[in-house]
């Protein structure tokens, strides 16, 4: 599903590496956690698979596509794959709930049939069945995070990706996230979930990258946290 | 494509930027404006032209003693420049008008101003050819083989005149394709901003765009149609200038000359030819530069 071969990536401004000799795979259907200290590298290998970076030196392979060596044009064929979860967010402020989940599917110009068929099911499923006419602003940030999952996963992508999809919440609001993460896992979409959140890591025991100075120091299994340091 | 979808959110684009949009409205119908007055001067000096291609011909003025003793132009020399003149290879017609022919003409052209009539005295004008020619600008041959003849006062080219006034119509054209160049400078400078100002307004969307997976064409088309609607209405508006411009200045200051047959009308059929080339210079001029700004400024 992801496999990254010997990928280093080096920013224009900067002269240490962001990634230095980095290999991982992630196979279709995994629950993967990529920990590590701000600057260790976690966005940029986040972003090298939705190719809004190249990498330097080496090869990256998201489902079908060589990532590194695809056509621009065909780029947003891959991104149509992968849904994308931030810790901000990111919603329409000026559009309500269900408006800014359709908007993914406007973009890529499906049907409007479709759109009114899966926007609600989609809601349904992340638990805000009857908040489909709320503004953003009217909801908990917990609820709001909803929405954007629900954004991700509404076109049903191979993968979701979540940068720190808890970082704004509350302990308990960040548990229920996890448990929907959990649960779309479990449809068979892969997911790879970038964060800071010790408990989260330690409660979920699954597999768990660590990366440091762009390197990746552990990959264990069911990993927590803190060992190793 | 959804047109529904990218239209929606052309209408917002330009509602969300409503100054820079009428700035950039203005600006563009002010330089088609004078761009179609331009154009529509190019008009009226070719159809002026073609209609003196017709007429121009050489005067060849004769001398007093010929105008007052030779009436029907019989002896020489008035008879022998006749001749000559009609052999030319490059004269097509001569006529002769003498001294009593031209008073009359000179009475008519100024039937409007008898004072001026009252003050010439038939005496005072000359009898002429009127030469003229196969191709009206081979006028210096006829010039310079007849000036200095013999009975020969003076030898004139009408296109001479003429061309002080065609000259003036250039002038105008130019001026206005100067300013219009400046304008549309003006113009698309303004396109781009207001380009690149939508695009930033707009970045959280066309972010989340860009990451569910849109194509290029749906991330850039609403901002390039943006720039499009406002060249067309832009268009629109420096039409509609044409026209006023045109019953307002053109019918009224210079209805004179047009009646008197000096220089071809502009007529709503000059507009109407024109107006499709300036809607369409409106449309290539926005989208390449809207196309041009998302290209170097808006990352996709």
């Amino acid at each position: 599903m992801i496999r990254l071969e010997h990928v280093s990536k080096v920013y224009k401004t900067s002269t240490r590496p962001a990634l230095e000799d980095v290999s991982v795979e992630i196979d279709k259907g995994e629950f993967v956690f990529l920990i590590g200290a701000s600057g260790s590298g976690k966005s940029t290998f986040l972003r090298l698979l939705l190719r809004e970076e190249v990498p330097t030196k080496g090869r990256v392979y998201v489902a079908n596509f060589d990532v590194v060596r695809m056509a621009r044009r065909r780029v947003p064929r891959l991104r149509q794959s992968i849904g994308c979860v931030f810790q901000d967010f990111r919603l329409l402020t000026n559009k309500t709930v269900a408006e800014n989940v359709a908007f993914a599917l406007e973009v890529i110009g499906k049907p409007r049939n479709t759109i009114r068929k899966v926007v609600p099911e989609v809601l349904e499923l992340v638990g805000l069945e009857g908040k489909a006419a709320r503004m953003p602003h009217e909801l908990s940030g917990g609820e709001q995070q909803r929405v954007a999952i629900a954004r991700a996963f509404v076109n049903r992508p191979l993968m979701l990706l979540a940068d720190e999809p808890t970082g704004n919440l509350d302990p308990d609001t960040s548990q229920d996230i996890m448990l929907l993460l959990e649960r779309i896992n479990r449809t068979g979409t892969t997911v790879l979930m970038a964060t800071h959140d010790h408990s989260i890591v330690d409660s979920m025991r699954r597999r768990v990258v660590e990366l440091s100075l762009g390197q990746v120091v552990r990959d264990d299994s069911r990993g927590v946290y803190g060992v190793g340091r | 494509m959804r047109a529904s979808f990218v239209f929606s959110e052309v209408m917002t684009g330009l509602r969300r930027n409503v100054t820079m949009t009428v700035a950039m409205i203005l600006t563009t119908s002010i330089s088609l404006f004078l761009l179609g007055v331009g154009l529509l001067v190019v008009r009226m000096i070719d159809k002026t032209q073609v209609v003196y291609e017709d007429r121009v011909q050489v005067d060849v003025f004769l001398t007093n003693d010929i105008s007052a003793n030779d009436k029907n132009c019989q002896t020489d020399p008035c008879s022998k420049l006749r001749t000559d003149l009609e052999n030319d290879p490059a004269v097509e017609s001569v006529t002769y008008e003498n001294r009593d022919a031209a008073y009359k003409r000179f009475k008519e052209i100024f039937a409007a101003q008898p004072e001026l009539v009252k003050l010439a005295r038939p005496d005072a004008l000359p009898a002429s050819f009127s030469v003229k020619l196969y191709e009206p600008d081979r006028s210096d041959v006829i010039i310079q083989t007849f000036s200095g003849r013999v009975g020969v006062d003076a030898v004139t080219d009408q296109r001479k005149y003429l061309d002080s006034l065609f000259q003036m119509f250039n002038g105008v054209r130019d001026l206005t394709f100067v300013i219009a160049l400046i304008q549309a400078i003006a113009a698309l400078l303004l396109i781009s901003n207001t380009v690149q100002v939508s695009a930033f307004t707009r970045r959280t969307e066309v972010g989340i765009m860009r990451l569910v997976g849109a194509t290029r064409w749906y991330t850039q088309l609403p901002f390039l149609l943006e720039a499009v609607v406002a060249g067309i209405i832009g268009a629109v508006l420096g039409v509609g200038l044409l026209v006023l411009v045109k019953m307002w200045f053109f019918d009224r200051l210079l209805g004179g000359l047009f009646q008197s047959g000096v220089i071809r009308p502009i007529e709503g059929i000059d507009i109407l030819v024109t107006a499709p080339w300036l809607l369409l210079t409106a449309v290539g001029i926005s989208a390449v530069t809207g196309y041009l700004t998302l290209r170097l400024y808006v990352r996709t």
